[in-house]
């Protein structure tokens, strides 16, 4: 090809290039920028990206005045339990899954697998609610904390599997032959070798907890005061209490996904690997 | 010796135990719960009443609104799916090509993927508002509408937000696929073509597509169950306004279970199981068929 059109095409490249970053990052960008509005700024709208001024004190009032104080603390609780948890549950189920013997691991697997094809997603919510009220859960964080950690998610047992697969065998043995068990195998040799997977699981079960609407939705309704951010902030707008307090709205946003955004730009890398992989492998 | 292994066993099945009684408690018992309700009158007050097939009977022939928000739901899939695919494998292979910034780029398209979907149907729903939304007055300042679109409160136009969204949350993750796909595809092939004097379309249409055509599958599948799935951004979105008719499968079954938002439906849990069966079955065989057919394809190509 000649350079008389190669130069053309490689600005119309760009500019599409250039206009999918914008409609990427246009509405994270404006919803940030907007929380530094005053809420008369806000309810006038306009085309105003740039808050004409700057009112950080909404961050202040949002957090002390409008409860947001409360649903993060509520939010960080539920993710730190959920992200522990996973943690320990993907890596031992994981591993049992690699080098397990037994008649019930293998009927274990079984089950995960096939419930892949017959989930229900969030038409489980209502018995996973009565189940709850039975062990004496609902109205709590720990329902949702209960499910996420033990409910053996398919997609992160496929990539705690696979990764244990990986890890050549001849190292059980030689832990064998010092005298070490299944368990102490997992907990002396196996487990620490499992960083990458440790990373990967921990990001996801983040991803999933902070996020998480409609199960602790479903299972805090009346309980206002265990209510997490997500939780909180679409009660904000469907409750009609928006109105008056766009700006601490904004900011609870703001709240919300400025954690997100910051771990995600960090570890990008870890991030979309873990997110694509958890598709390939489920 | 024989002892040993015995111990091991235990261990191994006491270490599966916790998540393997969760599986039980959370994942099969809810499906046997819907299953066995399924057959029932049961609306959580009054005392349960074994009604055979009547629920099955009452959403084939009497609810057109499920069937209505199924329709809506496979419409969402199909339009996503048109414009999603091209989309990305466009620009993965723009990003695969010599691209000055492509990390830039990529980290950009992703971001999108790792937010919550709850709170993005938030910012949109701000965005698309019909009085102060920042949509509606970029467009009247650009002269393209002289009074505010009602984005949400029509069907049509709320169709159109849907699907945006639901694009924008997930462009960058199918995008990514993509480009794993083509990182698989060894370069010379691309310049034996192009000794042969195979144009950059041609290569497109006769390496890369046929060379990408696995991960091609597994983002259709991903991308058509998603949409089948979606539950949050419609309820946070639309939450089925006006009038119910941008309800989808989940959302619309949803509401037999819960009360939610200003709808004073009364909860039916025998009906809500029926259908919540009868998706199921509609998942699976989506599922199967699918895994059928890509088999099917994968040994012709060979």
């Amino acid at each position: 090809m000649n350079k008389a059109i190669k130069i053309p095409l490689r600005i119309l490249l760009y500019l599409f290039l250039l206009i999918m970053l914008v409609f990427a990052l246009f509405p994270v960008v404006y919803i940030l920028l907007s929380s530094f509005k005053t809420n008369s700024e806000i309810l006038v709208g306009g085309t105003n990206i740039i808050p004409t001024t700057w009112r950080l004190e909404n961050y202040v009032e949002a957090w002390n005045l409008a409860n947001f104080g409360t649903l993060t603390m509520n939010s960080v609780f539920y993710t730190f339990f959920v992200v522990i948890g996973c943690i320990i549950t993907g890596t031992v189920a994981g591993y049992v899954f690699s080098r397990g013997k037994s008649v019930f691991t293998r009927i274990m697997y079984r089950m995960v697998l096939f419930s892949m094809f017959i989930s229900i997603g969030t038409l489980a919510l209502y018995p996973q609610l009565r189940v709850a009220r039975v062990i004496g859960v609902s109205g709590t964080l720990w329902g949702p904390i209960l499910i996420r950690v033990l409910g053996m998610n398919a997609t992160q047992v496929f990539i705690a599997t696979g990764n244990v697969d990986q890890i050549p065998r001849e190292l059980d043995e030689a832990a064998r032959i010092d005298g070490c068990g299944f368990f102490s195998t997992f907990v002396r040799i196996i487990f620490p070798l499992l960083k990458p997977l440790v990373a990967t699981i921990g990001l996801l079960a983040f991803r999933i907890a902070w996020s998480d609407y409609l199960l602790p939705y479903v299972f805090t309704i009346s309980k206002r005061a265990t209510w997490t951010l997500v939780v909180g902030l679409v009660n904000l707008k469907s409750g009609g209490e928006s109105a008056s307090s766009w700006n601490l709205m904004f900011a609870g946003i703001g709240i919300s996904i400025l954690p997100m955004t910051l771990v995600y730009l960090i570890l990008n890398k870890f991030f979309i690997a873990g997110l694509t992989e958890g598709a390939v492998k489920g | 010796m024989l002892k040993l292994g015995q111990a091991d066993k235990t261990q191994e099945i006491l270490m599966l135990l916790p998540m393997s009684i969760g599986f039980v408690l959370f994942v099969l018992y809810p499906i046997v719960w819907v299953i066995r309700w399924a057959w029932f009158n049961y609306d959580g007050y009054t005392t349960p009443v074994f009604i055979g097939m009547e629920n099955f009977v009452r959403a084939f022939t009497r609810d057109p609104a499920f069937w209505g928000s199924l329709r809506n739901t496979l419409f969402i899939a199909v339009v996503k799916l048109l414009i999603e695919i091209p989309l990305a494998m466009l620009l993965a292979t723009l990003l695969t090509s010599k691209i000055r910034g492509s990390t830039l780029f990529r980290v950009s398209y992703f971001l999108p993927s790792v937010l919550s979907i709850a709170v993005v149907g938030l910012i949109f729903s701000i965005m698309f508002s019909s009085y102060n939304g920042i949509i509606n007055a970029m467009l009247r300042a650009l002269g393209f509408i002289k009074k505010n679109i009602n984005f949400l409160g029509r069907r049509d136009n709320a169709f159109f937000v849907i699907i945006l969204v639901s694009l924008w949350t997930s462009f960058g993750l199918n995008m990514i696929y993509f480009i794993m796909g083509y990182q698989n595809i060894p370069k010379d092939l691309y310049e034996c073509a192009s000794i042969d004097g195979a144009n950059v379309v041609q290569q497109f249409f006769h390496i890369t597509v046929p060379l990408v055509a696995p991960v091609l599958q597994l983002v259709i599948m991903l991308s058509f169950l998603g949409t089948l799935r979606m539950t949050d951004l419609i309820l946070v979105l639309t939450n089925g306004a006006p009038g119910g008719s941008t309800e989808v499968v989940m959302t619309y079954i949803f509401k037999y279970f819960f009360q939610y938002g200003e709808a004073q439906t009364r909860t039916q849990f025998g009906y809500a199981s029926a259908l919540a069966v009868i998706t199921a079955i509609i998942l699976a065989v989506v599922t199967l068929l699918y895994l059928r057919l890509s088999r099917r394809m994968k040994q012709i190509q060979e």
